[in-house]
């Protein structure tokens, strides 16, 4: 693929609000640093109510106050995904040098300084939807009377919604793409990003992924017996500013990493009945490509964010496509110890670590291998549950 | 030089018909699809009438374990995947491999199964959430389910795209090829109705009563409608090495968002016009060269007043026959422009303009060529297929009878 220059990162995780307060955070934890929230006596959630589950663990947005950043108009009937994915976007603007920074500033005090609005656009990945907008208004309707449906929140139940508001909230007009491929979707989202650019749809883009925590998702993945020990299930969201490396060279831009290679792969499972299933081939055959689409070999990759998340199953086959393409000796890390498994978001967080790291963080915390000093070309990968794998190479701005 | 891409196979699930020439048998009578509710207890909601699949048994098309493992959404887009397949002259086993992608447009995907663990929620608190349906949610297992079947190995992707979803599923496939990403991309929609959706239809007030009358002076409002529609594109080159019959070729397709609200189109259509600017510009054409419109035509009020519009704005005097599927299939929802795209390629080959069933008093807001009641026999050598959706999701995508596009298209 052409170089895509990443320009801005706006980003809320576990881990606080914003590129700098994600950089600080990373700074915080080296190869053999804690894990976020070890140790540390867990603070009540606050994105639904947990009561039933004393025991729940999960990586949620803290202090996450939208109005804020938002202003306290129109704000009421959003749901929590949108609200985060509003943040983030703007948050990406400003960083990205498209936008001033307007905390608290309505949408329509909020023009573009870089580009036209009908020349930037969205590309998102979630993988759940607002399962809290569907379950209130499921609960409404069958508990009281399908007649007092809120009108207002009836859009959020639609998959793409939280990224229709964005479009609106941020006066984005050159498309508005929801992408979703369960935990590859957020690496998915830039190989989509590609396309548009590659033909002439767009300036620049905001793309990344979003998940929201909501006592539905948490509930899925409990009674799954997933994440609740090495990794917690976890929300973010998260939005890089994309644009060609020449648009941004031209500006003048300043440049957090390019990203210069995408593959992706599915292979299903064998046995008929069998839904769940972690593919080594697809994962081989991703990264394969992603090396190839950006010129580099495996001996070229200083360090792996994987996706890596305490499923052993699914780490496993993972390592080992790792250590087959890249080499037996690559670094590799499991960001989501860090900020937990975010899903739809998954893939473009490990994009973020690796940003961070090209920015001078510590990079940590490793699963395999060692890490090489001076981190110039970096692989993300991510394995979906179905047998899809993705991955992505990112390497430090060349301009 | 980009290659070309064709349509060489289509794939239908629908109210009006499974399979390609039902369905177009039905859209050139002007068959409606619209019937009583019966999938849910639609009483007490305050309508009653929708575009619901009957005919559609998962067995006829699906092997005993694919019908355990998925939902009544990927079904369907299993069995129309399998319906273009054939169409295409396709094995099972022709497209395994690589370089084959599937992207699917809907808007809630397995809103069924979600439903069904949200009950059993409602009613029994976690211990009522059933774990074995867990992993059958997820709109990721549209592309996934067909992809398994044929055994693509290329990219998997679920664009939700509000009810645009199946033009920016198609459009984006088309790109896929031209950008070299894929030989061969099965794409397209799936929507079923549930009655979460029916019941938020209903209070946004856009729900007529029985009939969707798109322009229409006394149009009451949408009428939802289900189904999947699939296509096989496919590169030139890979179509000629097998002899693949093209069935159309796929234009340029244009893309913007309103960024303006949630439910209503802008005002000024600034955005339709955009989409509708580009997917002519970019196929190398100009607006004189379109033949036939198929409209987004929902038949509520404001929607169709925009979209006539956009269609002076982009065709100036010149009338140009529109007709809206949604008058007998409903609106599908994401698989809306999947299930008109296929409408779109059946009017190029048959050269038949499906007809606007239910038209009876022109609005001079919708001062347009409507296709009133019958079939129109054109020439339907260009044909353009809007979806101007909720949200201000413009996607607006064009085909044409093989051959006829300047080579190479324009820019994508």
């Amino acid at each position: 693929m052409n170089p895509r220059a990443v320009t801005g990162l706006g980003i809320l995780s576990t881990l606080g609000i914003g590129r700098e307060g994600f950089f600080a955070a990373m700074q915080g934890a080296g190869p053999e640093g804690p894990t976020a929230g070890e140790g540390a006596p867990r603070a009540a959630l606050t994105s639904f109510d947990a009561t039933a589950y004393p025991d729940a663990n999960v990586a949620e947005v803290p202090d996450f106050e939208a109005a804020k950043y938002l202003g306290d108009k129109g704000i009421r009937t959003l749901d929590r995904l949108t609200k985060l994915l509003i943040v983030a976007a703007r948050l990406a603007l400003h960083d990205a040098g498209y936008k001033n920074e307007r905390r608290g500033a309505a949408a329509a005090d909020n023009a573009f300084l870089v580009s036209s609005p009908a020349r930037v656009g969205l590309v998102c990945s979630n993988a759940y939807g607002s399962l809290e907008a569907i379950t209130e208004l499921d609960r409404v309707a069958t508990l009281e009377d399908a007649r007092y449906i809120n009108p207002a929140k009836f859009p959020n139940t639609v998959s793409n919604s939280a990224a229709g508001y964005v479009s609106i909230w941020e006066d984005l007009r050159a498309m508005n793409v929801s992408v979703s491929d369960g935990n590859c979707g957020g690496l998915d989202a830039v190989a989509c990003a590609d396309i548009y650019l590659e033909t002439g749809r767009a300036d620049a883009l905001l793309v990344g992924g979003a998940e929201s925590m909501s006592e539905a998702l948490y509930l899925a993945f409990h009674k799954l017996g997933a994440f609740d020990h090495a990794t917690r299930i976890g929300e973010a969201a998260v939005l890089m500013m994309i644009e060609p490396s020449a648009h941004a060279q031209a500006r003048g831009a300043r440049v957090l990493g390019e990203i210069v290679g995408y593959g992706t792969a599915f292979v299903g499972p064998e046995r008929d009945a069998q839904l769940i299933h972690a593919s080594g081939p697809a994962m081989e055959r991703a990264i394969a490509a992603a090396l190839d689409d950006a010129g580099v070999r495996g001996d070229e990759i200083d360090v792996v964010a994987s996706g890596v998340s305490g499923l052993r199953a699914f780490d496993d086959v993972e390592l080992a496509a790792i250590a087959r393409v890249v080499g037996s000796d690559a670094g590799v890390v499991a960001p989501k110890l860090r900020f937990g498994e975010t899903l739809g978001a998954g893939g473009a967080m490990g994009i973020a670590a690796t940003l961070a790291w090209l920015g001078g963080t510590p990079i940590g915390p490793l699963v395999h291998g060692s890490v090489r000093a001076n981190v110039r070309t970096a692989l993300v990968t991510a394995m979906g549950f179905y047998g899809n794998a993705s991955a992505v190479v990112v390497r430090a701005g060349t301009f | 030089m980009r290659p070309r891409v064709f349509v060489t196979g289509v794939g239908v699930v629908s109210s009006i018909g499974l399979g390609k020439s039902e369905f177009f048998r039905a859209l050139e009578a002007g068959r409606s699809g619209i019937s009583h509710v019966e999938s849910f207890d639609a009483s007490g909601l305050g309508r009653e009438y929708a575009g619901e699949v009957k005919g559609f048994a998962p067995r006829d098309h699906l092997t005993a374990a694919e019908a355990r493992r998925t939902g009544r959404c990927s079904a369907m887009a299993l069995a129309a995947a399998r319906m273009a397949l054939e169409d295409a002259g396709l094995g099972e086993g022709a497209l395994r491999g690589p370089r084959t992608a599937v992207v699917i447009g809907t808007t809630m995907g397995e809103a069924g199964v979600l439903g069904d663990l949200d009950q059993g929620f409602i009613h029994h608190g976690p211990r009522g959430v059933k774990r074995a349906l867990l992993p059958k949610y997820g709109s990721t297992l549209l592309p996934i389910t067909v992809a398994r079947a044929i055994g693509a190995e290329g990219m998997v992707l679920t664009l939700p795209a509000a009810c645009a979803a199946g033009n920016y599923a198609i459009g984006f496939g088309a790109d896929l090829i031209r950008c070299g990403r894929a030989d061969v991309v099965v794409t397209g929609a799936a929507e079923i109705i549930q009655e979460l959706q029916f019941s938020g239809f209903v209070r946004l007030a856009a729900m007529a009563p029985e009939r969707c009358q798109p322009f229409d002076l006394n149009r009451q409002g949408l009428i939802l409608g289900e189904g999947a529609g699939l296509v096989i594109l496919e590169s030139e080159a890979h179509a000629v090495r097998r002899h693949a019959r093209a069935q159309a070729e796929i234009g340029g397709y244009g893309l913007s968002c309103d960024a303006y609200h949630i439910t209503r189109p802008h005002p000024d259509a600034a955005g339709s016009i955009v989409a509708m600017r580009d997917a002519i510009a970019r196929s190398g054409l100009r607006p004189e060269d379109v033949d036939f419109v198929n409209a987004h035509g929902t038949g509520t009020k404001h929607n169709d007043a925009a979209e006539a519009k956009v269609m002076k704005d982009v065709f100036g005097d010149r009338t140009v026959p529109i007709s809206s599927m949604k008058s007998m299939l409903g609106h599908c929802m994401g698989a809306a422009s999947a299930l008109e795209a296929i409408g779109c390629v059946m009017t190029i080959e048959n050269s038949v303009y499906p007809p606007t069933i239910g038209y009876e008093t022109p609005d001079p807001e919708c001062d347009l060529d409507v296709v009133a009641n019958i079939s129109r026999r054109g020439k339907g050598d260009v044909v353009m297929n809007n979806s101007l959706a909720f949200g201000g999701y413009n996607a607006v995508t064009l085909f044409a009878r093989p051959g006829l596009l300047p080579p190479p298209p324009v820019g994508a």
